[in-house]
């Protein structure tokens, strides 16, 4: 007989849900898969690709088949986010272990009730509070943005203003951006935790043409001005003829930089 | 004698209100005006209005330069793609906005203006639109007050106010020609003064209120003043009149609205 673990995961925005799996996920001695319902073109999904190529990313269309069909041993973590109904029929009949990670300011919830296990998120000062002072739930705005190339400054300073409030109240921001250098970054911010953070993706460098590789952005928050927020991204993105002239640039330097190493490596004696 | 030096006001006409209500308080005897009277703000024609009508000395500023040359900024103008989109829109808002008479009155302003030992400028005596950082290299800022000729050289266009004091500078000079030895001639400059005025209509300093400086000729004590204003009819005035909402969101908050000079080390080829 075949056997699996499932882990079902979820907690309010911010709290470390995905940061949670990918301790799991690092290691690739079981067959790994990760599922993120009604997620299918979110940051995380991606994120998860890029920084662990050995998990099976299931999507939304696959999942009945993969789930009916695991491998022996498979551990299978999916990812339920706060727009989830945790008691619907589908995920009611589940079979999994629940955990719930919430701040530890948050004594009871939906996901307390729901939970076999809750565990304190190190994020403490996210508040766990999902409605506005109006009682209004979040929005969660997506945009892909694969082929888009950033002006790094332009993209700092729309960062800047995002999670500052100018476009309405930015509980949650994750993204993936492509730079002209070719690299790649994973940016992330939570609402109460201190500044932006940003993490290179341990991705080959692109530097011919537009990337043809997921990039996009996921914001939750109140009132986003959504249209506006379009607007300034799209005045922070290269344009061909500027892309190219980076490119061109990036690649002579690389082109330097293995010449440099090709000279200073030790030279095989026969 | 008391001189009040502002500079950028930026069309920012209730900041301007402020800070004149404030110099009369601190009973300064003659105002200067360092330019930027125009661009980014609700309100050009009516700043330029109130300076004409009390007579204040003013050079011109590169803004005011753009309003009559248009523009022509070097890439020091802008920090980003963004900036300079911005920076764009409001220069052509603020061209069609501002009367035929203001832009013939921009067009008369001198450069630099000449007080006993003192020079007043927008950006640096080389141009308006060079930016006289704090940080910029001791030689070079020595050089572009010995080229004034005097002893104070009050600048603005950083937005933010310093004073900075260049003292015991020794210079050794060796002038290459047939005609002449080759020997290096010495030269000890007296104490030198850069004195940035900050900005009255567009702070940069995390805080929306004006600054501006205050100068005792008999004593060369300066005094930077930060004064309060009520932004907020200048943030609704920009919404009002057409402008870019987020220049009313980065008021309010001391951030700068586009150009921003990060480079000590660059020379502006304007």
């Amino acid at each position: 007989m075949q056997s699996f673990d499932l882990t079902l995961v979820a907690g309010p925005p911010g709290v470390g849900k995905t940061t949670w799996i990918s301790q799991f996920l690092a290691n690739p001695s079981r067959p790994l898969f990760y599922l993120c319902p009604c997620a299918q073109d979110a940051v995380d999904f991606a994120r998860i690709g890029y920084c662990f190529p050995w998990v099976s990313i299931i999507s939304d269309d696959q999942a009945a088949d993969v789930l009916a069909d695991l491998p022996d041993q498979a551990q299978v973590f999916i990812e339920l986010g706060f727009h989830m109904d945790l008691g619907s029929p589908l995920l009611v009949a589940l079979p999994g272990r629940r955990i719930a990670i919430v701040p530890p300011s948050l004594d009871s919830s939906e996901w307390h009730n729901w939970a076999d296990e809750v565990i304190p998120s190190p994020n403490q000062q996210v508040s766990g509070e999902l409605a506005s002072a109006s009682g209004k739930l979040p929005t969660i705005w997506r945009s892909p943005l694969t082929g888009q190339v950033f002006d790094p400054p332009s993209l700092d300073e729309v960062l800047i203003e995002l999670t500052g409030g100018a476009y309405g109240q930015v509980t949650r921001l994750k993204g993936i951006f492509e730079l002209p250098d070719g690299q790649a970054f994973y940016v992330d911010f939570v609402e109460g935790l201190p500044g932006i953070e940003y993490t290179e993706l341990k991705l080959p460098r692109w530097l011919e043409g537009r990337p043809d590789r997921f990039s996009g952005l996921e914001i939750v928050g109140h009132n986003l001005e959504q249209k506006t927020i379009a607007q300034a991204l799209l005045t922070c993105c290269l344009a061909d003829d500027v892309l190219l002239q980076y490119q061109r640039q990036y690649q002579q330097l690389q082109l330097e930089d293995e010449t440099v190493a090709a000279e200073t490596e030790p030279g095989v004696v026969a | 004698m008391k001189l009040a030096v502002i500079s950028c006001i930026h069309g920012n006409y209730e900041a301007l209100k402020a800070v004149l209500s404030d110099i009369e308080a601190q009973k300064a005897d003659q105002i200067y005006c360092l330019g930027d009277l125009v661009g980014y703000g609700p309100y050009p024609n009516e700043v330029v209005n109130q300076i004409r009508s009390l007579e204040i000395p003013t050079c011109q500023g590169c803004w005011d330069e753009d309003i009559v040359e248009g523009l022509n900024a070097c890439e020091c103008s802008y920090p980003s793609q963004l900036a300079e989109h911005r920076g764009k829109l409001a220069h052509e808002w603020t061209n069609k906005e501002i009367r035929p008479d203001v832009r013939e009155y921009l067009a008369t302003l001198p450069l630099s203006l000449k007080r006993d030992n003192l020079c007043f400028v927008h950006g640096s005596p080389n141009s308006q639109h060079e930016y006289l950082l704090p940080s910029m290299d001791g030689f070079a800022a020595l050089e572009r007050v010995l080229s004034t000729d005097a002893d104070v050289l009050f600048c603005g266009h950083t937005h933010v106010p310093y004073v900075r004091e260049l003292a015991d500078a020794k210079l050794s000079v060796t002038v290459k020609s047939p005609a002449r030895s080759d020997a290096p001639q010495q030269f000890q400059a007296t104490l030198k003064r850069i004195i940035n005025a900050g900005s009255v209509g567009e702070p940069r300093h995390g805080r929306p209120n004006a600054t501006y400086v205050l100068y005792d000729t008999d004593t060369a004590q300066v005094t930077l003043r930060e004064v309060a204003y009520n932004y907020t009819k200048t943030c609704l005035a920009i919404l009002e009149k057409g402008l870019p909402s987020i220049f009313a969101w980065r008021l309010a908050r001391g951030m700068e609205f586009a150009e921003r000079a990060d480079d000590p080390t660059h020379v502006c080829e304007r």
